[in-house]
């Protein structure tokens, strides 16, 4: 049924929170494992960047045979490359992450390739739930869990978002086998990028409480009061009822009963 | 008479189909992967592996030991004889005693091999092995009457064509078992196969009281990571499982087993058997996985293993306590045979169950399992002031703090360590950012990758620094730094912080209170113990801490796994059991208040059982709790002379 | 009520303590008080109190109000501060901010960025106007006070559920009509980051995403996934992280409402089939927002499912019932399972070792059900039930068969 498809999923060379270190980015790896359990191993992994660059391996890790790479500078606007090359190759579905690890991580990228190819574009998406005549049953990852049907016409791009399939383990042995064929391709600077200053992210500020205390009395108060949270209401020798009483109005004030 | 021309013709066909089947059983093997071993030598020092080693482990059970040596001492000699005497006609009434003799030696052998089968203990296969003792009373006794004649006892024409049919029959029957059986695969298998594993074994240094319990590195270029189809494994490797005599003592001690995980070290062994001769498990005698119906498994020389074969679920409940390879009596390699299967399943199937592909993500890109920032691995020290070895360059004892760094519980372990190292003076320095995981749990979970690529970046920071020795509180790292950086060029003096205290206590030069409290009971880490053979200075320790053990059942070198090795708690394969409850339950028995372990994870695992139950306690713990803080001076004296 | 004048010595005990905790109630202002011509009138009787030694005592820092100790003034109408508005009459220039309005209501998050929208037009020359641009439902009444001088509301079918198509191309005919200084988007899952993006793309601005300290020469954003900072001159459309400014509070705006003329309606290529019923349990772990967490004390398992589903939460686990098999290990919650962020966790049995602690740091109200108050789970709840599990729990389950019953025949 969807075999015939032809699926691009776009990876970026992720970054791990903690380390810093160059991983495959985990949204990134969401979409190629959303393209592999589409199309198998026909999805193509496409890349704009360095050929050279290790990380890459650990999508080709996933179980392909080989990843595109069109050969881009870091200096280069990847999107423009990536908008040419998928203007001249058919593609029913792109998918991409969200946003990016590294770099601007500005989001931009689904929004823009879906402009320049005049193609709708679903954001956030967990799943394609079915491929068929044309059209697309997509579910959409919302807050907390909840979720939206979404129906669309190929061709489309779509934003793969954490809510969906975990990708599969990268082993190491098909990723060291896997292709990483390089084309070489024209570059566009990105001159915008060039001036921006980039420094390690400093710690924002938290907004504290503020207090408009027009009186000594409230600013003393404000300063004095105990911080919530310390030790909660507690129910004891009371008759089950009442205790589960408790419970359901707050649950009930929580709003969390549906 | 018949036999007279029928014998020669019996034994010597007999001698050319086992020739004929060891040539097949030979060819089997070497469908197996090259792997250099030294011939001659091997062949050399055979007779006395197995005299010597081989007999100290069959040993621990005396009765089966006599046996042994009564049955396969007096089957060789009489072979030897028979071959003279029937085969070869040679006329000796001396040669005809001693045939006489061993054969008698055989027969009383063979009687004990009976009684034993006579109410079999699980762990022992059935099937075919149950016909042994028969066919080994047959041959014997058969020889026996046959060669009162040439012996001068009875004369020459005694008994006339019906005894002679009877002799031929058994004749027969005991020829076929036992001299071509013995390479066409039936229960006498493990006596050709395991006198050549003997001689060609993959690890030659654990034989004259060696030790070698290392894994083995993974070639990263190979064609195929790991172990995918049983050709695969090296020649040596499928050798050893073919002299497997499914005497299932490793099933017995297996901790998985005991759990009801789908593993049973015999079986899988069994398997591997018929992968590399191909079939199906269906004549299988022994117990099962525990809950895996028997019949199902099929395999061939050139077939996947995990397709059909062996379930990874059972790979993956493997704890790598060793404890089977401790208890084999013929040397074979289980836990090597596993994470060669790991290996495959993680490297090239990217297949590693529930946490492990997170955690293998997390060695990765933050060089610790849980995906902590590795510029955190010092927080726990913030108030300790430890010198770091990027400052100090140089110092005594470098003191590898290990993963634990990043446990709550482990902390307490790692601090009180550090008391006991300012209390004794020691100059001793930390890695600090500088250390990384130890590669363990990414070698057991089968991705030799990450477990190279760690300790490779591991010795490069070592090997900036200058210390004499190593000392760690994880038995894990211990390992692997003692053990397995060898071979990617690390070769270093590590020490267990056991080892290291009872050190010091013996150079006096720590004062220790005495130890009040309940009753004590001591876990050897298996990584600890079994892996490294140090099973003394803990109890040493516990000793100066004025404790008497009361030591569980199972102690020493057969201590039950807590559950915690080999990845187990990462791939958690579901059980009827814990192991660590289990584990809980042996020192339970013995009345203990207090179990002293040595090591990290398996306090976390002994402490995850459900309360009330003994308190859990590191040794470190324990002795800087009865530190008596000496007078700074004479401490300061003794540190001159310090440690070699 | 007697209209005799009567001492109440405790409240005029407690209007003289300024430290009691019931001082602040006791003494609310009063309010101004009318005479019957409408004219101000300040009762000089009023001011002050008397003091413990019988002086009368004026607290000119006006935190204390005489009212409080004699009951007087019947007129007491309580009236809150009225701010000064601020009025923008022909604005030569907008700064349009696109909000979320998450539930028809303004966010916190919708609050900061109207408050960064004032800091960019008092940034700037000439008399700004904030025009703020609002989707769907609108049940908000404060915009004037959270800082929209102009507000354009866009309701309709068209704009209902997920329609992005539909709200671009009404953005593209703001950006026509009022050629904005300034785009601001709240930078959220709740459509701001889309549409702020999709506007982007579309109208060739490229865009300051997760901006947190704008003003209108340089902006500070967050890059590389928030691990890194990166400086740039204000662009024209911004997409605003939270706490970005902080929010108007001193003045009122006169929220005076504007209209399109007519916006075409755009091809619509991606059609919204509505939100789909998710089963609790099938929503993951860590996004759940309701927890039903069972620990070593459940007995009856039974029971505890038939609760989680009455009272459509998620199932969650301590560490113990998942080894005993009680529940699969992905329902784990705690350091070696899932770490949780759900808004209410309702903790059954679990004594909270340490490592399931860690797991629910980021919950908002924990309640336990447990047999022993000294635990750490009844020290770290926000509500905690002692006794017996099983009985509460039954009850539990009956006042969630009374609410679904009651909203079922209100429905009908």
């Amino acid at each position: 049924m969807t075999s015939d498809l032809n699926i691009v999923a776009l990876v970026s060379i992720g970054q791990h929170p903690k380390s810093g270190r160059a991983r495959r980015a985990e949204q990134d790896a969401r979409a190629v494992e959303l393209g592999m359990r589409l199309a198998g191993d026909n999805v193509q992994v496409l890349h704009a960047g360095d050929a050279a660059e290790e990380t890459l391996r650990q999508y080709a890790g996933m179980g392909l045979k080989s990843l595109r790479v069109l050969q881009q500078s870091p200096q280069a606007d990847a999107v423009v490359a990536l908008g040419d090359y998928l203007a001249e190759h058919r593609a029913d579905v792109v998918l991409t992450g969200v946003r990016a690890e590294s770099g601007e991580s500005s989001g931009m990228a689904p929004y823009l390739l879906a402009e320049k190819l005049g193609w709708p574009l679903v954001t956030r998406i967990a799943d394609i739930v079915s491929i068929e005549n044309g059209e697309a049953q997509i579910l959409q990852a919302l807050p907390r869990g909840q979720r939206r049907a979404i129906q669309v016409r190929l061709p489309f791009v779509a934003s793969v978002d954490m809510a969906a399939q975990v990708a599969r383990q990268s082993a190491f042995g098909p990723g060291r086998r896997a292709e990483l064929e390089s084309l070489p391709w024209v570059e566009t600077p990105d001159s915008e990028r060039a001036q921006f200053k980039e420094a390690p992210a400093r710690k924002r500020p938290k907004r504290l409480k503020k207090v408009k205390a027009t009186t000594a009395a409230e600013r003393f108060k404000a300063a004095t009061a105990k911080s919530q949270g310390t030790g909660g209401r507690i129910i004891k020798d009371q008759p089950p009822t009442e205790q589960a009483q408790a419970i359901f109005d707050l649950l009930l004030e929580e709003g969390v009963l549906r | 008479m018949i036999l007279d021309w029928l014998l020669p013709v019996l034994i010597s066909a007999a001698l050319v189909l086992a020739l004929a089947g060891a040539i097949k059983r030979v060819n089997l093997w070497r469908a197996g992967q090259p792997d250099s071993v030294n011939l001659i030598a091997g062949l050399m020092a055979m007779p006395r592996r197995y005299l010597v080693d081989l007999h100290h482990v069959v040993e621990r059970d005396k009765y089966m030991s006599n046996t042994h040596v009564a049955t396969a001492g007096g089957f060789v000699l009489s072979m030897l004889l028979i071959v003279l005497v029937h085969l070869f006609g040679l006329e000796s009434r001396w040669l005809a005693w001693a045939l006489l003799a061993s054969s008698v030696l055989m027969f009383t052998g063979a009687v004990f091999v009976f009684r034993r089968r006579l109410n079999p203990p699980s762990r022992l296969s059935k099937g075919p092995w149950m016909r042994l003792p028969k066919s080994l009373l047959m041959f014997s006794a058969s020889f026996f009457i046959l060669t009162l004649p040439a012996a001068g006892i009875l004369p020459e024409d005694f008994g006339g064509w019906v005894l002679a049919l009877i002799l031929l029959v058994g004749v027969a029957w005991g020829l076929s078992e036992l001299v071509f059986g013995m390479t066409w695969g039936g229960p006498m298998k493990h006596a050709f196969a395991g006198a050549l594993h003997l001689a060609f074994h993959r690890r030659p240094e654990r034989f004259n009281g060696g030790r070698s319990t290392g894994l083995k590195p993974v070639d990263l270029q190979a064609r195929v990571l790991g172990v995918e189809k049983p050709t695969d494994f090296k020649w040596n490797q499928l050798l050893g499982f073919d002299a497997c005599v499914q005497c299932g003592k490793c099933e017995a001690m297996c901790p998985a087993f005991a759990a009801g995980q789908p593993l049973n070290p015999k079986k899988l062994i069994q398997d591997m058997v018929i992968g590399l001769a191909g079939g199906s498990d269906a004549k299988f005698a022994g117990s099962p996985y525990p809950g895996v119906e028997l019949g199902h498994a099929v395999g061939g020389p050139g077939q996947t293993i995990t397709e059909g074969l062996v379930n990874p679920d059972t790979l993956w409940s493997c704890t790598t306590c060793r404890a089977c390879v401790e208890e084999c009596p013929m040397m074979i390699e289980h836990v090597d045979a596993i994470v060669d299967m790991r290996r495959f399943l993680t490297m090239e199937k990217g297949n590693t169950p529930n946490k492990g592909a997170e955690v293998l993500e997390n060695l990765i890109a933050t060089d610790n399992p849980n995906g902590f920032d590795p510029g955190g691995r010092m927080n726990w020290a913030a108030d300790q002031n430890l010198p770091l070895m990027s400052d100090v360059k140089e110092a005594d004892v470098l003191f590898w703090v290990s993963d634990g760094a990043f446990d709550m519980r482990s902390q307490r372990i790692l601090r009180a360590f550090v008391k006991v190292l300012k209390a004794a003076g020691v100059d001793f320095a930390v890695l600090g950012d500088e250390e990384r995981d130890s590669g363990d749990v990414a070698r057991r979970l089968g991705d030799d990758a990450t477990f190279q690529s760690l300790a490779k970046r591991n010795i490069a920071v070592l090997n900036k620094y200058r210390f004499k020795r190593i000392v760690t509180t994880d038995p894990h790292a211990f390992h692997v730094l003692k053990n397995e950086y060898g071979d990617l060029g690390g070769h270093y003096e590590v020490l267990h912080h056991t080892t290291f205290i009872n050190e010091l206590v013996q150079l006096g030069r720590l004062q220790l209170d005495t130890f009040k409290g309940g009753t004590v009971t001591y876990h050897d880490p298996c990584y600890l113990g079994r892996y490294n053979g140090e099973y003394d200075s803990p109890r040493d320790l516990l000793k100066a801490l004025g404790i008497e053990l009361a030591e569980m059942e199972r102690s020493g070198f057969r201590s039950r796994c807590c559950g915690g090795g080999g990845g187990a708690p990462i791939t958690d394969i579901p059980g009827e059991h814990r192991i660590a409850d289990m584990r809980m339950e042996d020192a339970r028995a013995v009345g203990a208040e207090l179990v002293a372990v040595g090591c990290q994870q398996c306090t976390a695992m002994l402490e995850g059982v459900v309360e009330p139950r003994p308190q859990i306690k590191d040794i470190a713990e324990l002795v800087s709790e009865a530190l008596i803080e000496g007078a700074p001076a004479a401490r300061a004296a003794v540190a001159e002379e310090v440690l070699s | 009520m007697s209209d005799l004048i009567r001492r109440d010595p405790r409240a005029e005990w407690i209007a003289r303590n300024r430290l009691h905790p019931l001082h602040a109630a006791m003494t609310a202002p009063a309010g101004e008080v009318r005479g019957p011509s409408g004219l101000l009138r300040k009762n000089p009787h009023g001011v002050g109190f008397i003091g413990p030694n019988g002086i009368k005592r004026i607290d000119r820092s006006g935190g204390s109000n005489a009212a409080a100790g004699g009951r007087r003034g019947a007129a007491k109408s309580a009236q809150a501060v009225e701010l000064p508005l601020h009025v923008v009459e022909a604005p030569d220039f907008y700064v349009v901010t696109v909000l979320d309005l998450v539930g028809g209501r303004l966010g916190s998050h919708d609050k900061d960025v109207l408050g960064q929208a004032h800091k960019l037009v008092n940034g700037l020359e000439g008399n700004g106007a904030v025009l703020a641009v609002v989707f769907g439902e609108c049940k908000e009444e404060g915009f004037g006070l959270a800082g929209v001088d102009r507000l354009l509301h866009l309701e309709g079918s068209e704009y209902e559920g997920y329609s992005p198509e539909q709200r671009l191309a009404a953005l593209v005919e703001v950006e026509r009509r009022f050629t904005p200084r300034y785009w601001l988007f709240p930078d959220s899952i709740n459509g701001g980051n889309e549409l702020g993006c999709r506007l982007a793309a579309r109208l060739g601005e490229r865009p300051a995403t997760q901006a947190w300290q704008v003003d209108t020469q340089q902006t500070l954003c967050r890059g590389a996934g928030g691990s890194s900072d990166i400086t740039r001159a204000t662009p024209r459309l911004l997409l605003l992280a939270e706490e970005c400014a902080e929010p108007v509070d001193e003045r009122r705006h006169e929220a005076l409402a504007v209209e399109l003329d007519s916006i075409a309606p755009s091809l619509v290529r991606i059609r919204d089939c509505g939100q789909v019923a998710v089963d609790p349990n099938a929503i993951p772990l860590a996004e759940a927002e309701f927890i039903l967490s069972a620990g070593n004390g459940i007995r009856d398992w039974d029971q505890f499912h038939q609760a989680a589903e009455l009272l459509g939460a998620t199932e969650g686990a301590s560490r113990v019932v998942v080894d005993d098999g009680f529940m699969p290990r992905p329902r784990q919650v705690g350091a070696s399972g899932t770490w949780v962020t759900a808004r209410v966790y309702l903790a059954v049995g679990i004594s909270g070792a340490i490592q399931h602690m860690q797991g629910i740091g980021q919950c908002d109200k924990v309640v336990a059900i447990n047999l022993d108050a000294g635990c750490d789970m009844v020290k770290r709840a926000d509500l905690s039930v002692i006794g017996d599990s099983q009985a509460v729990l039954a009850h539990l389950i009956e006042l969630a068969r009374e609410y679904r019953h009651g909203a079922a025949e209100n429905a009908a």
